[in-house]
């Protein structure tokens, strides 16, 4: 028998209070799991549609809160045209529409945009040049709006018919709703603007290139590029959202410490007599303490365990839930696991060790007192 | 109350053959306070146990009995006065922890064993902190298990054991780690007579064998004329410490193991 032998016979000796201090710290660890990788999923699911829209770089209005603030007009996507080294540019409006009762991201691209003749289409086609209110949808939405090939649909409180099913892979492009840049401008009342322009460069694989060809476009004035891997870090809305979504992971993570602090204070009070056993016995202050801090140890392993679990759990069930796994794709994983498991640790740690130190300053002859 | 100071007399038989030049335990003008003063459990204690002694301390309940022995052993800390090992003053947690981890072992009238562990465990407990594997520990549980009787029980959960067999665990716990000292605060005040003269055979067989001190706390009278040396305490103050010639053992010998 050791230590940690010792501390697992105390947790079974109190079943009910061991099973709710590991389900609480489980539920709090799956809470700051699931909430941390739900604002990193969104802007990696945003990122990998930029990646699989094939942009090297993206262009916003400089001093834009987000890709859907931005007012550039639609001439600027010709003067980064005219620059040295561009291979392809389009002009993109990017909204959220309503159609019926759902919001569904919608994306304005002009006729003849390289980014028509990229569409994985599944059915039907694209928007032939000069032709309106017509809509290519992603099969996700067109599945959520309930809509097939040949479909009449409202959007933007105007009929449009359904064209053309895309066969995207990532999550967010599926729910992609794609219709001509001039039919959102005039629903958005924006004439001749788009809010970003999406850029090929002729050697991307060059890193200076990518860099040339970046400051050229910014010497024009009025933006600001990007990569499709940067576009989101000076996004306020999910600058927003991961505060957010850290701030509530702390809280979470430190009710799992109160937790812990919980239990242990309770069993240490219960264990009053025992500890006092220890100290008659020769038991030296660090190891009562040791013995108590396992404990705290052995619940948050446990619950630990749990909390990844119950995270990867939700991960399988999100993508099932059409209001969640049509906006984006849900992944815990190492990276993110490993900063909220240590922290989970430090915190349960530091929650063992009050009560091991009042235990420890008791009269052992008053702790043998206690019934 | 006149405070009698703890020079023995009537010294005669069971005189150790030779005497260590410090004593093995010894209190200076010990007091024990509580509430602030208002309540006295011990009062100006003089008392010195030289090694291999075996002494009873006798009085009448709330006397003061009790809060010697812990004195003794550190389980409680004085008021007023000191406490020395073998000529050492003993005044932190650690060194006092370490003192009853080698060389004090206790035996309560309560037991004081953890239920949820066997007897072989709760032996066990006792050798932590000595340097030992796993392995060790439980062989060296096992002997001192073996040798107090218990070795066809020592797998049992002590909540599973009567009081007399759990009162033979709680010795072996005391004993395992060879103590200088054993202190017994009333080991027989919660058994029944048959299983009190056995655990009483016991301690005083274990004391001739090994030569360890023994202090027993103790109001029955029988039990104390067993031993050489009779401290009574009332209020709190020693009123008499005399060495006594011993009885033989009692009926308890009959059932020894």
């Amino acid at each position: 028998m050791n230590l940690v032998g010792l501390a697992t016979r105390n947790l079974k000796r109190r079943p009910i209070r061991t099973s709710l201090s590991i389900l609480g710290i489980g539920l709090a660890v799956g809470a700051a799991l699931a909430l941390i990788a739900l604002s990193r999923s969104i802007q990696d699911s945003t990122r990998e549609g930029m990646n699989e829209l094939g942009d090297d770089l993206v262009v916003m209005q400089k001093g834009a809160s987000d890709i859907f603030g931005g007012f550039i007009p639609e001439r600027t996507t010709e003067r980064v045209a005219a620059l040295p080294g561009i291979a392809r540019v389009s002009g993109e409006m990017v909204t959220f529409a309503t159609s019926e009762t759902n919001a569904v991201l919608t994306l304005g691209w002009p006729d003849g945009s390289y980014l028509w003749q990229k569409v994985p289409l599944r059915e039907g086609r694209v928007p032939a040049a000069g032709e309106r209110h017509v809509v290519v949808l992603g099969d996700t939405a067109a599945a959520t709006l309930g809509k097939k090939l040949g479909d009449e649909m409202e959007l933007i409180d105007q009929r449009f018919r359904v064209v053309g099913i895309a066969s995207y892979t990532t999550v967010v492009n599926r729910g992609l709703v794609l219709v001509p840049l001039a039919d959102l401008q005039e629903a958005s009342y924006r004439p001749q603007q788009v809010t970003i322009i999406h850029v090929n460069v002729e050697h991307a694989s060059g890193r200076g290139e990518l860099g040339r060809v970046r400051n050229a476009i910014e010497a024009l004035g009025g933006v600001t590029v990007s990569t499709a891997n940067e576009v989101l870090d000076n996004d306020r809305n999910f600058a927003i959202l991961e505060a957010i979504s850290l701030a509530v992971a702390i809280i979470a993570i430190a009710i799992s410490a109160l937790n812990v602090l919980n239990a242990l204070v309770m069993a240490t009070q219960e264990r009053t007599r025992e500890i006092g056993i220890f100290a008659a016995i020769g038991w030296s202050g660090g190891r009562i303490m040791m013995s108590i801090v396992i404990e705290g140890i052995v619940l948050c392993v446990v619950g630990c365990a749990l909390g990844v679990l119950l995270s990867f759990l939700a991960a399988f069930a999100f993508p099932h839930i059409p209001a969640i796994g049509n906006l984006i794709s849900f992944r815990p994983s190492v990276r993110l696991v490993t900063p909220v498991l240590a922290a989970a640790f430090v915190l349960c740690i530091v929650g063992s060790l009050f009560p091991a130190w009042r235990a420890v300053r008791m009269i052992p002859a008053d702790a043998l007192r206690r019934v | 109350m006149r405070t009698i100071k703890a020079v023995p007399r009537n010294a005669g038989a069971d005189q150790p053959a030779e005497r260590p030049t410090q004593p093995l335990v010894a209190l200076r003008s010990i007091s024990r306070l509580y509430d602030g003063g208002a309540i006295a459990a011990l009062r100006n204690i003089d008392l010195e146990i030289e090694a291999g002694a075996c002494v009873a301390v006798v009085g009448a309940s709330g006397s003061g009995k009790s809060s010697l022995v812990n004195l003794m052993c550190g389980l409680d800390y004085p008021t007023a006065g000191t406490v020395s090992w073998e000529g050492r003053l003993l005044r932190s947690r650690r060194r006092w922890a370490r003192l009853r981890r080698e060389c004090i072992g206790i035996v309560f009238q309560e037991f004081n064993l953890i239920p949820t562990l066997t007897a072989l465990e709760n032996v066990e407990l006792a050798l932590f902190g000595r340097g030992l594997s796993a392995k060790q520990r439980t062989a060296r549980a096992a002997v001192v298990l073996d040798r107090v009787g218990l070795d066809a029980r020592m797998h049992h959960l002590t909540t599973k054991l009567s009081g007399g067999e759990r009162q033979r665990v709680a010795i072996a716990r005391a004993i395992v780690m060879e103590p200088k000292l054993l202190l017994a605060d009333e080991p027989t005040g919660n058994l029944d007579s048959i299983s009190a003269a056995s655990v009483a055979d016991l301690l005083f067989r274990l004391r001739e064998k090994t030569g360890m001190a023994l202090i027993l706390v103790t109001h029955d009278d029988a039990l104390a004329a067993r031993c050489s040396r009779r401290v009574r305490i009332r209020d709190g103050v020693i009123v008499d410490d005399a060495r006594q010639a011993t009885t033989s053992a009692g009926v308890g010998a009959m059932f020894a193991t």
